[in-house]
């Protein structure tokens, strides 16, 4: 006897976030970085800033650090937005 | 005949018993066990126990903004193995969960990897027939194992919580299977702990938390309450030393040998708690004796509380009747994600 049953999972096929409009160059841009406050994220963001600035010419990169690493970026954190080109959130353990 | 809500999910249909298992194990809908198939009769029944139409919004979780709708709760839940009876405590479980002091989504996909403890107070465990003696915090009664379970799955299907995609867990406890009791309240003078959190007598409610593994205790040498208190502050400060010093919610269980001397000295659960909240500390020196002097800088003789305030510990009559045990259920990660409690069937958001 065949049975019928009812799909669990929320079909949503909006996705949980669109990807935001790639940058054509990084050359003169400004760009947020937000890490989560761990401490592996501080050597590999300095990495991270410095190919930024000498390899791909950025002209500024605003570090900023959550409040909590579990917790969503805080709304005040966000309120120079923008006048960033582009965001990059980073974890690190 | 009752009418029936049209049920808007995906249908599917399959020769037999076993297809419909390999379906579900093969798309990770399942935890690894085996699940009750979702029939539309079987989901209808959970929302007409419960009188939710299968659209009622149980709440947004609130990072990636997805709907929760109680048509796809109930089909989690009966693939659990929840009966109608069950489904309103899930109903209340999830609804808790969606409350931002939970922080959801950080509990149920940070590296910590916490399970949610489900604690049910009121009426409704005996309706359940849930027990809180024997083997309390492991597999028991059908009540107790299918709701816990029920939250699990609803994590895995409607916010993808699988084991690395939004789980991060490094490793995880066995209470993410079920982790759901109920509390002994027929056998202590002590007050329910969802009435001690403002859920009026009498009311069925339940308390869900980010919790850790339990961590058992055992004293059977003494009478003395604080005697007894000292080896679940004991527990308290090794967790602080060699997992987080961070305070939060911590629960402790205590069964009826152990709360047989608590009664006999008058001591109440605020007694309880005013105890714990004063002598669970630590000075952070004290983690160099454990392998973490890296961090313990130039704050050696900084004093760490494990409860922000005495009403942060959650006391918990349950177990069997015999042996002196006890347990100390730590918090996922200090005190980013808040204990919840909620009275079951309450609207969370309506105007008064």
């Amino acid at each position: 006897m065949s049975i019928e049953f009812l799909d669990p999972t929320h079909e949503d096929a909006r996705g949980d976030f669109a990807l935001a409009p790639r940058l054509e160059t990084l050359s003169g841009a400004v760009v947020a970085v937000v890490s989560n406050g761990k401490k592996g994220t501080i050597p590999f963001f300095d990495a991270f800033e410095r190919e930024l600035v000498e390899t791909y010419r950025v002209a500024e990169v605003v570090r900023m650090t959550k409040g909590n690493y579990s917790t969503p970026v805080e709304p005040e954190l966000l309120d120079e937005a923008s006048r960033w080109n582009a965001l990059v959130a980073g974890i690190g353990d | 005949m009752t009418h029936r809500h049209t049920l808007s999910s995906k249908r599917y249909c399959l020769d037999d018993i076993s297809a419909v298992q390999e379906w579900f194990h093969s798309r990770q809908w399942s935890d690894g066990l085996p699940v009750v198939p979702p029939t539309e009769a079987l989901v209808g029944d959970c929302l007409e126990w419960a009188l939710l139409a299968p659209d009622h919004l149980i709440g947004v979780e609130p990072v990636r903004t997805r709907l929760i709708t109680a048509e796809k709760v109930a089909i989690n839940a009966v693939m659990a193995g929840c009966l109608p009876m069950h489904f309103p405590v899930v109903v209340a479980a999830i609804t808790a969960m969606l409350q931002d002091p939970f922080v959801l989504h950080g509990a149920t996909a940070s590296t910590g990897g916490c399970a949610v403890l489900i604690v049910v107070n009121g009426p409704v465990r005996r309706e359940l027939g849930m027990d809180a003696t024997f083997n309390a915090l492991g597999p028991g009664d059908r009540a107790s194992t299918a709701i816990g379970r029920a939250i699990r799955l609803v994590l895995y299907n409607l916010l993808d919580v699988r084991p690395g995609q939004v789980d991060r867990s490094t490793l995880g406890h066995p209470g993410k299977l079920s982790y759901c009791l109920a509390e002994d309240e027929e056998n202590t003078p002590w007050l329910p702990l969802a009435e001690e959190r403002n859920v009026p007598e009498h009311a069925s409610a339940v308390t869900v938390m980010a919790a850790g593994a339990p961590r058992q205790i055992m004293n059977e040498w003494t009478t003395d309450p604080t005697a007894l208190l000292d080896t679940f502050v004991a527990e308290m400060k090794a967790c602080m030393r060699h997992y987080s010093i961070w305070p939060g919610n911590y629960a402790i269980v205590v069964p009826p040998q152990l709360r047989a001397h608590f009664d006999a000295a008058g001591w109440s659960k605020a007694d309880i708690r005013n105890y714990v909240f004063e002598h669970a500390r630590v000075r952070r020196s004290e983690w160099a004796e454990c392998g973490k002097g890296a961090v313990v800088g130039d704050k050696g003789e900084r004093e760490h509380a494990a409860l922000p305030s005495p009403e942060h510990l959650l006391v918990i009559a349950a177990g069997g009747p015999a042996g002196g045990f006890g347990a100390v259920i730590p918090p996922w990660f200090g005190r980013t994600s808040q204990a919840v409690t909620l009275a079951i069937g309450a609207c969370v958001d309506c105007e008064v």
